[in-house]
This record gives structure tokens, C-alpha cells and sequence, in this order.
């Protein structure tokens, strides 16, 4: 499915060259369950993102994420992602505390500068893989909330959510967004942990418009764009569109 | 006369040499399993192995909680030993016998008489107090096991607060940029040791005072504690009574020059008795073989009753000491001070009030184990009867919703072994919101970080919308957090994430 997805974008050649330096960025946080329960992003997708990168001949494939409780080997074994990641060639990378930098977010409408981890700064292709989820505060966790991963002082992001969310995606621009929408976490999220609350949508998601992206998961939750903030303040800044009309939207079954 | 001590050690010290070398062996085991119980591995041996070998802190438990423990059974093996070759585990094994050793002491001056030996009933009365308060169905004063006072001053106080200060230190020459890629190296190297970060509880630090207070006893004999004070010593010394192998000397051969007396750590040797030794007071160190010159002592078997030797308690002694036991127990059952509206705490899940006073053994496995550095030891916030139980510190680390390590971990079963869905339906606590401090409420600010992080399926904290008019007059909705009460197991992750600066703006309360 994620092959069929990254076809109709031109291939997984458009995005990954030959040598890069590519970082693969799932959701591996709240793993207290398996996967059927739409916590975290499926390892199955990143596995098989993984594969087409390492097929494109990308220099090296890392996958990461700073997790919540700031344990990453002990979510990357229990998700069953470093698994796969290390079965189709990819390697799980520890993000260590130091090598977050108060970067400087010259697009920024509400914070200017934000402690953000330097390689994803500094690789060739990121690769942003949420899984779509359910979040009271966002309304929903999608691309652009799951670039949290990559920073520091999460209490105090949470403050104007919408708008730093999207600040923050001005900053990061992640090359293809992916969104996982296999499972989707329809409530109590983004913790989860009952299966009444999941949805088997079957449906990847793949843009290089991150609100477009956002905008069009949405709609698997019975949503807009318009409902979710930080897609509205995305849009607003001009990062990308969320009005579904006006973009080429191809829905290929598989 | 006697002869100096140093002429004693230019003879031999095959025998100490063995001893010291076991004794370190025996203290880097304890070590190894403490910190490997830490990162949750102790290869194949039980990480509570010397507790359970401990048969001070097994028989107190069987006592107070009025119950057969199994796995403290094996306590019976050192007592066992004890039959054998009397205090050998004092002199051999024994952690806490071994820091002691290691703190030189003072030795009383030639001619001057040693303590009065009523003194060593010491141990007697602590060991009799602390049977006594077990059968009342109180282990307080199991703090006074030297077992538990070893792993728990290393587990609540010197391995945390040596995280701490390591991390502390670590910040401060991250800051120093040509020093950066050196400090990163050694991160990466203590990733995966104990030396990683913990929380530092403040109160924790008391709880290294008896064993400070217990090495600067040397200062007024060698082996303070082991002589005057040990309840285990001195339960191991009773047994030690009908040792089968045990210290003779030769009065044919012995020639008076008292070298074995001057090397003996705990005095046992009696100049005035011919130079015999007190079964009860030896810990069969063996330095006194090294030290005789005519090879006059030996380590023998003897079967049948050691010979009652003046330092053996007399009769009338034996009854003022068990009285006082009486008096100890009897004042602690009646005064616990604490003020018992105030004593109850947060505790492990698996752990009910009454478990813990009465099975609780007070080792600190809990506090070591936990991986969020969420159970610490109560130092004396559950009163004189709860001293160094454990309890839940939400602010320091929340209790994870994956884990069950405490119970397992538990020697006694003071706290049970939960399976995992067990433990997440087990309620510790409570949530309550302080509205004058939470920032939605107090500041109409949108945050509900608690809410987003609680990990219950159907999530025990909901919220409120309100509409909020800002500045520009523009309004904007503010989610209010609401805990749902039937919902909420007390795990303490919201209070460990508010954002809000000092207290927390939710706190986990005990349930009534």
C-alpha cells in the first residue's frame, strides 16, 4: 500500500537520491499496547518505507523518535518497529538529549526559536510518518503534530498548540509526509488502549503538502481541516493548502 | 605487656588475606545484584539473595505477618552456618560487616579494662525488641537489620544521589563547548548503567544517618556495631553458643604475649580467662591464627556446649534484657508518632496499609527497582510504626502503566506480585485539581497536558469547554480538565507532567 501511494507520486525516486542521508520519523510513543490499537505509527509502514528508501540507494536510513517517556529503546523494541526497521536494512537511532539545539524560526508567527534535534535539521530527506490519531487539545494528531517528536520543552509547546505546530512545520518541511491511516484512533487519544475506539480505515496517505495531508486524514475522522487548528494556522501561513478541491487527490484502491 | 599491634601483623596473613578476599567477593556479589536489579537483569541469581539469606529479616517476617514465607526460608541456611563455625558471617560475608572493618577503630590503650561487658547484651536487647515488636505485628525496626541498612542507604540514597550529581556535573561541562563531544562519549557509555539521571528525594537522605552514625561508632571501639549493637549479630551469636567448630587455645604452648588479643576485632579473646574467646562475640576471622606465634590457637570441632565464659550473660542479665525488649516494643506499639490523619501516603500497587507494616522488611528492592523513580522510601512520614516503607512520589516519577516490576521484586510479598492487567486496574490514589493553580481554570490558558498524557483506555480526567473572551475581545475556547473519578487509578503521570512551576496543579491524593 505505501509502494502503490509513493507511485502515484512519481515513486519513491523523486524524493530519496542516490547517497542521502535519510531520516524516517514515525510516531513510537505510548507503546503500552501493540499495534492493533492505533497508539503508534505501524511498523509494518515504516518497514516497508524503509525498504523503498533503502531501494532507492539512499546513503543511510534512520529512523528516530523522541518518545515521551524519553525511553527510546525501550518503545522502539516493544512497537515492534525496530524489528522491522533493521530487517529491511534501516537502523534505529537513540536521540540523545544533547543534540538538541535552540534553533532559530525565522517564519515563526508565535515563537521565534525552539530547542530542535540537529540532524533532522541537517538530513537530505525527512520523511514525517504519523499515525493518525484522536487529541483532545489538537483535535487530532496527524503530520504536523507528529513533528513534535524532534523537539524539547513539549510542556510549554502545548500552550498555543495550533499556531506552533505550524510554525514548526516552517521549520522543519518534511520532504513527504506519510500519513498511517491503516488503524485510526477515533477517541481517547492519543493514549488509547480500548480496540472500541479504533477504526480500520486500510488507507495510507502520502504528500509532500504537509496540511494537505493533514487535511485530507481528517476526513477519515468525519472532520475538515477546519477543525483541527493547526491545520487552519498551516494553511493561513501558507505552508500548504487545506482545501481538498483545489490539489490533485488521487484515492487508488490496492 | 602487651605486644604492639603492628609486630602481630609482620607474622603470617595467609588467613586474612583469604578473608579479605572473600569478604570483597561477598560485597561486589551484593553490589551486583543491587545494580543489576536496577537495569532488571541478575543473571540467574535471585537479586534479593542476601534477604533471603537473612535470618533476622526471614523470622520477623514469618512473626508479624503470622504466616510461613517461603522465600525467606533459606535464612535458615545461615543459621545453619552459624552452627558450624559460628559468626562466620559476620567476619565473611556480611555487607555491613565488611564497610565496618574497612573504618579503622580505636583501640583501647594497653592496661585500661575493655567495656563494661554488659555492654554486649546490646545486640541481645535489640534482637529480643525486634522479635517482640514482629510478634505485635510490627518490622519497624527491621531499619536496624544490617542488611537492610546497607541496600537501602545504597538504593535510596547513595546511587540516586550520585545519579544526580553525575548529571549534575554532566550539565554543567556540556556547557564548556570544547568539552562537548567528550561529555557525549561518556553519556553514550552510561546509557544503559545505573548512573543514568534519577530524581533525588530529599527526605531519602536521613536514611543513610544510622549507617554514618554506625561507621563513626569505631571511633569509640573497633566494630562498634558488630560488638554492642547487631541484632543479627547477636542472633547468629546466640546460635553460635553450641557452634561445633570454634576457637581453642593451647595453654601449654601460649605464652602470654596477648598479640591475639590486640588483633582480635571484637575483643572476644578474654586475657583474664587464659586467653579463651567468647563463642558468641567471635566472628571467626581467623586474624588471631595468623597472629600467634607458637601456633598455640586452633578452629576445631568440639562437640557438645561451649563452657559458660564470664562474658555469657548471667541469668539475671538474660531477664533485664528480655524486660526491656518487653518495655521497647510495648512503648512503640503505644506511641507510633505520627499523626494517623495525616500518615496515610501514596503506596506501589499491591501494597495495602496493613501488608506493609506487618511484611514489609523495609530493603529497599521497590525503591531500587522502579524505573521512574516513582517509589521512594517514606523516611518517617508513615510514622514511627512505617519507617522506610515505600511510597508513591507522583512529582518524582510517575507509576507506569507497563510495568509491575515492584511486586516482583518484593522479597516478602509486602507488596504482591500483579500481573499486568492487574496492576492497571489497581487504584493507589486519587487526582485532584487545584483550580486556583491549574492554568486553564486560573488563567483561561489552554494546556490539559494532564488529560493527554493519562493512560487509562477511556481516559479518567475529561474536559469542559468554556468560552473565554480575550484581550481583543475575540473569544476563544478553553478546555477545562475534569477528573472522572470511577476512572482514575492514582498512577500520578498528570501531576508528574504539569507544567506548572513547583507544586503541581494536579495531585494524586490517597484514597480514604
Amino acid at each position: 500500500m505505501v509502494q502503490a501511494a509513493l507511485n502515484a507520486l512519481g515513486g519513491i525516486q523523486r524524493f530519496v537520491k542516490s547517497g542521502d542521508d535519510v531520516i524516517i520519523k514515525p510516531n513510537i510513543s505510548f507503546t503500552d499496547y501493540s499495534f492493533e490499537y492505533a497508539t503508534f505509527t505501524n511498523p509494518e509502514v515504516v518497514g516497508a518505507l524503509t525498504a523503498l528508501c533503502v531501494g532507492a540507494g539512499a546513503g543511510r536510513v534512520r529512523v528516530m523518535d523522541l518518545p515521551v517517556s524519553q525511553n527510546c529503546e525501550e518503545e522502539y523494541a516493544r512497537s515492534g518497529i525496530a524489528d522491522a526497521v533493521v530487517a529491511a536494512g534501516g537502523q534505529m537511532e537513540v536521540m540523545s538529549s544533547g543534540n538538541f539545539e535552540e534553533t532559530a524560526i525565522p517564519e515563526g508567527w508565535d515563537i521565534t526559536s525552539w530547542p530542535v534535534y540537529r540532524d533532522v535539521l541537517d538530513a537530505d530527506v525527512l520523511i514525517d510518518v504519523p499515525i493518525a490519531k484522536d487529541h483532545t487539545l489538537g483535535r487530532l494528531t496527524l503530520g504536523m503534530k507528529n513533528l513534535m517528536g524532534v523537539i524539547q520543552d513539549r510542556g510549554e509547546f502545548h500552550f498555543n498548540l495550533g499556531q506552533r505546530l505550524a510554525d514548526l512545520s516552517s521549520l522543519v518541511r518534511p520532504t513527504l509526509t506519510v500519513v498511517d491511516a491503516v488503524r485510526i484512533l477515533m477517541d481517547h487519544g492519543p493514549t488509547g488502549g480500548s480496540l472500541d475506539d479504533v477504526k480500520l480505515a486500510n488507507t495510507i496517505i502520502a504528500s509532500r503538502d504537509i496540511v494537505a495531508a493533514d487535511a485530507y486524514a481528517a476526513t477519515l475522522f468525519g472532520l475538515t481541516g477546519a477543525d483541527v487548528p493547526a491545520i487552519v494556522a498551516g494553511a493561513e501561513m501558507g505552508l500548504g493548502t487545506m482545501d481538498l478541491s483545489s490539489i490533485q487527490v488521487e484515492e487508488i484502491s490496492v | 605487656m602487651g605486644a604492639k599491634p603492628d609486630e602481630a601483623l609482620k607474622r603470617p596473613n595467609g588467613w586474612r588475606r583469604l578473608r579479605q578476599a572473600v569478604q570483597i567477593l561477598a560485597l561486589l556479589l551484593f553490589l551486583y545484584l543491587l545494580l543489576g536489579a536496577h537495569e532488571g537483569d541478575t543473571a540467574f541469581l535471585p537479586r534479593d539473595l542476601f534477604f533471603r539469606l537473612d535470618p533476622l529479616a526471614g523470622l520477623s517476617t514469618m512473626l508479624a505477618s503470622r504466616r510461613w514465607v517461603a522465600s525467606m526460608a533459606l535464612g535458615a541456611i545461615t543459621l545453619l552456618l552459624a552452627l558450624a563455625v559460628g559468626r562466620a558471617w559476620c567476619g565473611w560475608i556480611c555487607p555491613l560487616g565488611t564497610l565496618v572493618g574497612w573504618i579503622p577503630g580505636r583501640r583501647p590503650p594497653p592496661n585500661s579494662s575493655d567495656m563494661p561487658s554488659y555492654w554486649r547484651q546490646g545486640k541481645y536487647l535489640l534482637l529480643f525488641t525486634i522479635l517482640l515488636a514482629a510478634l505485635l505485628g510490627s518490622l519497624t525496626l527491621l531499619i536496624l537489620d544490617p542488611i537492610t541498612l546497607v541496600f537501602q542507604t545504597t538504593a535510596s540514597v547513595v546511587l540516586p544521589g550520585l545519579a544526580s550529581k553525575i548529571a549534575d556535573l554532566d550539565q554543567s561541562l556540556y556547557d564548556v563547548e570544547p568539552l562537548q563531544p567528550a561529555v557525549e562519549r561518556f553519556d553514550a557509555f552510561i546509557q544503559d548503567s545505573p548512573l543514568t539521571e534519577q530524581s533525588f528525594f530529599l527526605p531519602s537522605l536521613l536514611v543513610a544517618l544510622p549507617i554514618v552514625v554506625i561507621l563513626a561508632l569505631n571511633a569509640v571501639r573497633p566494630h562498634f556495631w558488630c560488638r554492642y549493637l547487631c541484632p543479627l549479630g547477636g542472633f547468629l551469636g546466640l546460635v553460635s553458643k553450641v557452634a561445633q567448630i570454634r576457637y581453642q587455645v593451647d595453654e601449654a604452648k601460649c605464652t602470654s604475649c596477648e598479640r591475639c588479643v590486640s588483633v582480635c576485632p571484637t575483643g572476644a579473646i578474654d586475657p583474664d580467662e587464659n586467653f579463651a574467646a567468647n563463642a558468641s562475640e567471635c566472628t571467626t576471622c581467623l586474624d588471631c591464627l595468623d597472629a600467634c606465634p607458637e601456633k598455640a590457637i586452633a578452629f576445631r570441632g568440639q562437640w557438645g556446649l561451649v563452657p559458660k565464659v564470664p562474658q555469657d550473660p548471667s541469668r539475671r542479665r538474660f531477664l533485664v534484657s528480655a524486660g526491656a525488649a518487653v518495655v521497647g516494643a510495648a512503648l512503640l506499639w503505644a506511641f507510633p508518632f505520627v499523626n494517623k490523619a495525616e500518615a496515610q501516603l501514596v503506596r506501589p500497587p499491591g501494597a495495602s496499609e496493613e501488608e506493609l507494616l506487618s511484611a514489609c522488611i523495609r530493603c529497599g528492592e521497590c525503591v531500587n527497582v522502579c524505573p521512574t523513580d516513582a517509589i521512594q522510601s517514606s523516611y518517617s512520614f508513615a510514622g514511627a510504626d512505617g519507617l522506610w516503607t515505600p511510597m508513591l512520589v507522583p512529582r518524582l516519577g510517575y507509576c507506569d502503566y507497563s510495568c509491575n516490576s515492584c511486586g516482583q521484586a518484593c522479597p516478602t510479598g509486602a507488596i504482591s506480585k500483579l500481573t499486568l492487567e492487574e496492576k492497571r486496574r489497581t487504584v493507589v490514589g486519587i487526582a485532584r485539581i487545584d483550580r486556583e493553580r491549574c492554568i486553564p481554570y486560573a488563567e483561561g490558558l489552554n494546556c490539559i497536558v494532564c488529560e493527554e498524557m493519562c493512560p487509562v483506555p477511556k481516559k479518567a480526567i475529561r474536559v469542559d469547554e468554556q468560552e473565554v473572551e480575550g484581550p481583543n475581545g475575540d473569544t476563544t475556547v478553553v478546555f477545562l480538565p475534569v477528573v472522572v473519578e470511577d476512572q482514575c487509578i492514582g498512577c500520578g503521570i498528570c501531576e508528574y507532567r504539569c507544567p506548572v512551576n513547583g507544586e503541581s496543579a494536579i495531585r494524586v491524593f490517597p484514597v480514604s
